[in-house]
């Protein structure tokens, strides 16, 4: 009897593990194969893209209430240096284009502060609603060029200088702001005048963070060459590599030097002058501030090319405007 | 006394059932967990914001007042289902990692650029870097019409970090060289991008589970980052506007009441089969893989038909995927760089010529 009872129970045993055992198999080839889950995760994704959607919006207007109480602030990490970018910008087609590659390299560098001006009588829209999406800390100014000093229609674009009062009302602002912040930290910054058409790379950002008084490096593709740059001796600059009017003070391009914020506090009245010689903007500033001899070299003494001063061409409308003659031209609310 | 042989059963009962648990619990709750914790993670900072929204608002019109700590973990937590290790996270950092984290669950966009030596690629490459870094799971396919592959450009790739494969084929010159004065446009690009079609057909198995997305992209565009979110839940080939092409401030596709495409708002030749720039549209990877024939056409091309000697074999018009809220937004521009002036470089080259530019 009780060899008959230990046998079943043994029987039971193999089955139950036979059983088991095929389980197992079933699962680990379950494993194998990959399975097709399209369907289930598909709207999780969307889910996602949508809440990302929605995060860089409300992180922009985060940006924007920020602004408006920034006296109490305290920015978290004081240890950084701040550095101002000075953007000039006008209405044109390529504008949002511009702003938006420029905006998108901005991203990377930590602690940038965007001053953009517009040589526009008011903020416009466009701008306005682009600057809150960005995701950057942004100050929104405006300054329009009087008729006189704009470039007409056929006009070289070398013929008067662009964007003089636009830079100088960022200067402006600056020293207003920063006399309403008072103590060690509010002082130390890096003011820099960056073109909306520009290419800059984040490390030119990080080089430039340790000025002391002025900082200078090559530019690319400007000067009718390759590029220009300060020459190095001993590390200091002894002259500037340049094919066009190397006489001027400072040979430099807009994109080839930064200021600390402390020089352009002290010297409250250096600001560009509208009315200098072609190419001697940049000299018409820094000859205020700095001699040569105490030009600061970046990029590894000038010898490498860290921003570019690329120009992008004026799109063809020809179609367009003949289709606004007809009065078929594009919806004119879709913003480009 | 327990038996030596009863021992040996239990465990020989317990251990399958134990195997089978670990495993299943990998293979099942793992992905889960991914979508769960970047649930999770964006819920949390889209709920944390209103609330420091509401501080500021608080704060600015009655000076006294508190402003609430962030309370937002109990909002999360029911907007995405239970989950008992939540991540406390507060981010309060809007500087993006470059590039960012490779999530499970969001298809790879992969993006062919074709490119070739001149004097602003350097910058037009760093910029559009600096673009491509801010998107997750991107996969950059670089073709080089070289001979061989440039250390500019192998050098450039590797500084960027970004996840990238370089390939490089020549254009032969009687190509380059305008062949037939009727035809306005060189096709430009058309062999790069084949090759990295030909690469896609060759590293990804037909019936391969990783979702993909192919997008071409030249290398002097401008590109909003919303394109790429939108682009990712391409089923077949999905459409958008594209600024600054054919003459007209935007090309778009026409799209009726229902959501589809029936025809192109365009003035140059509004009548070819697919009158789109290649910045306008995306073709999911399976459907590549499932027409191995699809290449853009080499010879015999008409300008602007490029665009459309590729889609033609892959999608007709009805399976067209409108995107930007059906085809009103611009997320996407065909901007070109001038050609800068060099002329003080003179016949010898005046500056250093190992600079690199």
């Amino acid at each position: 009897m009780a060899a008959r009872m230990k046998l079943k129970l043994k029987t039971v045993f193999v089955l139950y593990f036979m059983v088991s055992l095929m389980g197992l198999i079933y699962a680990l080839m379950q494993l194998g194969q990959h399975c097709d889950c399209t369907e289930r995760d598909l709207p999780k994704d969307r889910a996602i893209s949508r809440l990302q959607e929605e995060l860089y919006r409300l992180q922009g207007q985060i940006r924007q209430l920020e602004k408006l109480k920034q006296p109490e602030k305290q920015p978290p990490k004081a240890s950084l240096p701040t550095i101002f970018v000075i953007t000039p910008t006008y209405a044109r087609l390529v504008q949002k284009a511009e702003l938006t590659r420029l905006s998108l390299t901005f991203l990377h560098v930590p602690q940038l502060h965007w001053i953009v001006v517009e040589d526009s009588p008011r903020r416009t829209p466009l701008v306005t609603n682009f600057l809150m999406k960005s995701g950057l800390t942004y100050t929104h100014l405006y300054v329009p060029t009087a008729k006189e000093r704009k470039l007409q229609e056929g006009d070289p674009s070398w013929l008067k200088p662009r964007g003089v009062e636009q830079r100088n009302e960022g200067l402006r602002w600056l020293r207003e702001d920063r006399r309403a912040q008072p103590g060690e930290d509010g002082q130390q910054g890096v003011v820099y005048f960056a073109d909306d058409d520009n290419t800059y790379s984040p490390q030119l950002f990080e080089e430039m963070r340790s000025t002391q008084r002025v900082s200078v490096w090559p530019v690319g593709l400007v000067g009718g060459m390759k590029f220009e740059s300060p020459v190095v001796e001993g590390g200091k600059v002894v002259r500037f590599h340049t094919g066009w009017r190397p006489s001027r003070p400072f040979p430099m391009d807009m994109a080839g030097f930064a200021v600390s914020l402390k020089l352009v506090l002290t010297n409250p009245d250096a600001c560009f002058d509208g009315e200098a010689p072609m190419g001697f903007l940049e000299s018409s500033l820094l000859k205020g501030l700095v001699t040569v001899d105490e030009l600061e070299p970046k990029a590894d003494n000038c010898t490498k090319v860290l921003v570019w001063h690329t120009r992008t061409e004026k799109p063809k409308m020809k179609r367009e405007e003949a289709l606004q003659v007809q009065g078929l031209g594009s919806d004119p609310a879709v913003e480009v | 006394m327990p038996k030596r042989r009863d021992i040996l059963a239990i465990v020989l009962i317990v251990l399958p059932w134990t195997l089978l648990i670990t495993v299943w619990h990998q293979s099942a709750i793992a992905p889960l967990l991914a979508i769960r914790k970047a649930c999770h993670h964006l819920v949390k900072e889209i709920f944390i914001i209103p609330e420091r929204l509401a501080v500021h608002h608080h704060r600015l019109s009655d000076e006294g007042a508190e402003g609430k700590r962030e309370t937002g973990g109990q909002d999360s937590k029911e907007y995405c289902a239970s989950d008992k290790d939540i991540v406390e996270v507060v981010r309060t950092e809007y500087v993006y990692t470059r590039p960012p984290p490779w999530s499970d669950v969001l298809p790879t966009i992969h993006i062919i650029t074709p490119t070739y030596s001149r004097p602003v690629q350097k910058a037009e490459l760093t910029r559009i870097a600096n673009t491509f870094l801010h998107v997750p799971n991107l996969h950059w396919i670089l073709i080089e019409d070289s001979q061989r592959r440039t250390p500019l450009v192998t050098g450039l790739l590797r500084e960027t970090g970004l996840n990238y494969t370089h390939l490089n084929v020549e254009t032969p010159k009687s190509f380059k060289i305008r062949g037939d004065t009727r035809d306005p446009r060189i096709p430009r690009g058309t062999m790069q991008r084949n090759l990295a079609l030909r690469w896609l057909r060759e590293t990804f198995k037909n019936n391969t589970s990783q979702p993909g997305i192919v997008y071409f992209a030249d290398d002097d565009n401008s590109y909003s980052l919303e394109l790429f979110e939108e682009m990712r839940s391409t089923r077949k080939v999905s459409v958008w506007p594209v600024a600054f092409v054919g003459g007209l401030r935007y090309e778009s596709p026409k799209v009726n009441a229902a959501g589809k495409v029936y025809g192109w708002k365009a003035v140059f030749d509004p009548h070819r089969p697919f009158a789109i720039d290649m910045a306008g549209f995306a073709i999911n990877l399976k459907l590549i893989l499932s027409k191995p024939q699809a290449y853009f056409k080499l010879r015999g091309v008409k300008g602007g038909y490029q665009e459309s000697s590729l889609l033609r074999e892959l999608v007709t018009l009805n399976d067209l995927e409108p995107k930007a809220a059906n085809c009103t937004k611009i997320l996407v521009w065909h901007t070109r760089t001038e050609k800068p002036i060099l002329v003080n470089e003179g016949k010898k080259g005046f500056t250093d010529p190992n600079m690199e530019i």
